[in-house]
């Protein structure tokens, strides 16, 4: 990743656009913008960004569409979608994006969120095989979570579950890509087995059950494993 | 149409001109003239027979007298044939047998000879009447089909019932020579749609008799058992949509207004009519049909351009003021834009939600939910408008899974949260509350405002539900109205009372127990 990082914004609002890539300047980014979908796949092809801010309503093409070409350039991608569409969200998930933001979404917001995609993107590159959820540590290698000194028994089925979630920390996985991976694909849609074994995981994990941090559900889209703000 | 006219009084000189021996035959009686044609038949057979009988014998001549019997019996009928056979016989005895000029019977031979002429007579004339019945009966019954194809043609060109009962009404005066009217039901009273010739209204004795036979399925009216008093007679348009309409029929000083013999025809017209009006109703549900689901999609297109084009602009406000750095001079502008671009966009919402409701546009999409997950994830969207709030969740992690839409639930919550957070100065302090019970696992979001004003717990679910009594504003006054709205549709039920401990009110979500999924059955 470059430094400072390049961060492509695509949306066919001129005005959205430019304000987007005014508050990640201010915020130390470097942009550049595409207002179509031809557009934005030239600028990927020359000198491919570290992130896109993709908004799925674009004039010439289906926005949908662009991803598998995006993640093919190992860009992040960060979708900009209408409130309420569940199913776009998990369709784009699906198709390789990070995460999604809202619109009308704050900026703080959208902020936050390009530096968890920002972050992961490293992770991922790093290939680390640690993953520290404040005091609780995930060691993917050892298959061990710890807290402390402690070792945290967990079933093959829960540690399945972290570990998918580890593996991503910090994007959001969609109750079917969970699913999957954990019971196979004839078991997609059997959310309720994912509820329970989160609900055990979040017992022995987080320091209150009632009000989860570490993992977090987003409502009818999936779950995602909160990285600590470094 | 020959039957129609032979019955009705039309005059004799018109129908002997246009058919100058059938009349008569068909009905076998014979008139003056029949029998004066049949007397010159056998005058001049009997003085062709003078003629030949000195050539060929007078033993032939009686075959001779065959012919105008059979003339007579065929062109005129039985007694004008019959009487024939006896002239002929007479006139056979009295010129040709000896003695001559005589009525005296010698021979038993010639009083065969002059029965066997009557017996033709009877036979050729049966024989010939019975033919023209049936030539009668295939014209007329083509006659008939022919009226009833341009009836039926006439119909299924009209566009509108008025046309359509106009039409029926004019036919059926025509072809059966009487006064129709036509009834159809209008909301819940029958109504007069058309009349030929033009009737005032019905008397009340005819009133009853159309409703009977739109009730029943049988004609009602004059000549009928059911209300015979009434001068019409009404038949039910009767079809596999129910009765669509009733037919009535009226002759001055008759109580059968379509005679006996045409009542088959009528059965068939008043079963086109019938048919006319089912294809009516059938059309008028299609065009009824397709408004509706044109009225379904510009509602559709409204939503998503109300979801997405204004929101676009919106983004834009929003953005473009979090991005102007106040200074002390319009610090209090900057920040109405914002407070005020967030209002905006939160009234978006709600409009949208509700008109989903209203329009039962809610595609629900039910999945397992925990709803420690349900109420963290409200939390977090709500994080800004709760800052400053104190909120205490009390959800129990081990309650069951509930079975519902994970979307409109969070609405649910998000909407009962920002209600709770306008109330309680200072602080607010908000509990969320899960609990288990017998009616299911309810969920309560309580505060520390007024309360609810008595007797008005019921009410303030309702749209722009401004209670008495209360300060409750700041909102689009349609938050607790969503609330309602996605509960019912998704089979919840909500409950608004006033805090046992206290001022303050509580809004509850109640979980029946068939959306209940207890977490063993599972993974």
């Amino acid at each position: 990743m470059r430094s400072p990082p390049l961060i492509l914004v695509v949306d066919d609002e001129p005005a959205i656009r430019r304000l987007i890539c005014r508050a990640l300047e201010l915020n130390g980014y470097a942009t550049c913008e595409a207002g179509e979908a031809a557009e934005a796949l030239g600028r990927i092809n020359g000198d491919p960004p570290d992130l896109v801010l993709l908004d799925l309503g674009l004039p010439d093409r289906d926005g949908m569409e662009l991803l598998p070409r995006l993640r093919e350039r190992g860009a992040a991608v960060l979708v900009l979608t209408a409130r309420d569409e569940s199913a776009e969200k998990v369709a784009a998930l699906d198709s390789g994006a990070d995460d999604y933001v809202t619109k009308p979404f704050d900026t703080d917001e959208l902020l936050a969120r390009v530096r968890t995609c920002l972050r992961h993107r490293q992770a991922a590159f790093g290939g680390t095989d640690r993953v520290a959820l404040g005091d609780v540590v995930i060691d993917l290698d050892l298959r061990r979570v710890s807290r402390g000194a402690e070792e945290i028994h967990l079933t093959p089925k829960e540690y399945d579950l972290l570990a998918e979630l580890a593996r991503h920390a910090g994007r959001l996985l969609t109750h079917a890509h969970l699913l999957r991976a954990v019971w196979g694909p004839a078991h997609q849609d059997d959310i309720e087995y994912l509820r329970v074994i989160v609900r055990a995981l979040r017992r022995k994990l987080e320091p209150n059950p009632a009000a989860p941090t570490l993992i977090r559900n987003e409502p009818g889209v999936g779950y995602r494993l909160e990285l600590p703000v470094p | 149409m020959a039957a129609a006219r032979m019955n009705s009084a039309e005059p004799v000189s018109r129908l002997l001109k246009r058919h100058p021996f059938k009349s008569a035959a068909a009905t076998g009686g014979g008139r003056w003239t029949d029998y004066l044609w049949s007397a010159l038949f056998v005058i001049v057979l009997t003085a062709f027979g003078r003629a030949v009988e000195p050539w060929i014998g007078y033993r032939s001549i009686d075959l001779f007298y065959l012919i105008p019997v059979i003339l007579a019996a065929t062109l005129f009928g039985l007694r004008p044939g019959i009487a024939t056979g006896i002239a002929s016989g007479l006139a056979y005895n009295f010129f040709f047998l000896p003695p001559h000029y005589k009525f005296i019977v010698h021979d038993p031979q010639d009083l065969i000879t002059a029965t066997v002429l009557v017996l033709v007579a009877v036979v050729t004339s049966q024989l010939a009447g019975r033919v023209r019945a049936q030539a009668q009966a295939g014209e007329q019954s083509a006659q008939e089909s022919a009226a009833i194809a341009g009836f039926v043609s006439k119909l299924s060109s009209l566009p509108d019932a008025p046309e359509t009962a106009g039409a029926i009404c004019a036919e059926v005066s025509r072809m059966f020579d009487v006064e129709a009217i036509l009834l159809s039901p209008d909301g819940d009273c029958l109504c007069v749609a058309a009349s030929a010739p033009r009737a005032g209204e019905l008397a009340p004795d005819d009133r009853a008799a159309a409703d009977r036979a739109f009730h029943g399925a049988d004609p009602a009216g004059c000549g009928t058992a059911a209300l015979p008093t009434s001068e019409w007679r009404f038949w039910p348009l009767k079809g596999s949509l129910g009765t669509l309409a009733v037919l009535g029929v009226r002759r001055p000083a008759t109580s059968e207004p379509i005679p006996p013999a045409r009542m088959r025809m009528f059965g068939e017209i008043v079963d086109r009519a019938t048919r006319a009006y089912e294809r009516l109703k059938v059309e008028e549900e299609a065009r009824h049909l397709a408004a509706l689901r044109e009225r379904d999609r510009l509602r559709t297109s409204l939503l998503s351009s109300i979801g997405h084009d204004l929101r676009t602009p919106l983004t834009a406000v929003k953005a473009a003021a979090e991005a102007l750095v106040p200074d002390s001079e319009n610090e209090e502008l900057v920040s109405t834009i914002r407070s005020e671009a967030a209002r905006l966009s939160r009234f978006f919402d709600d409009l949208i939600d509700l008109s989903r409701i209203e329009a039962g546009a809610l595609a629900l999409k039910l999945e397992a939910i925990d709803l420690t997950d349900a109420v963290a994830a409200a939390l977090e969207d709500l994080r800004l408008t709760l800052k400053g709030c104190t909120v205490e969740v009390d959800v129990p992690a081990n309650l069951p899974l509930v079975r519902t839409d994970p979307n409109l639930l969070h609405h649910i919550l998000i909407n009962l949260l920002d209600n709770a957070a306008k109330f309680g100065a200072g602080t607010p302090e908000i509990v969320l509350r899960g609990e288990y019970t017998d009616s299911g696992v309810r969920l309560s979001v309580l505060d520390r405002g007024p309360g609810l004003p008595a007797g008005q717990e019921g009410i303030v679910f309702d749209r722009f539900a401004r209670l008495e009594g209360s300060d409750r504003t700041g909102g689009t006054g349609l938050g607790l109205a969503i609330v309602k709205g996605f509960a019912e549709a998704m089979g919840l039920s909500v409950e608004a009372a006033n805090r046992p401990d206290g001022p303050g009110a509580s809004f509850s979500v109640v979980f029946p127990p068939s959306s209940l999924i207890s977490p063993e059955a599972a993974g």
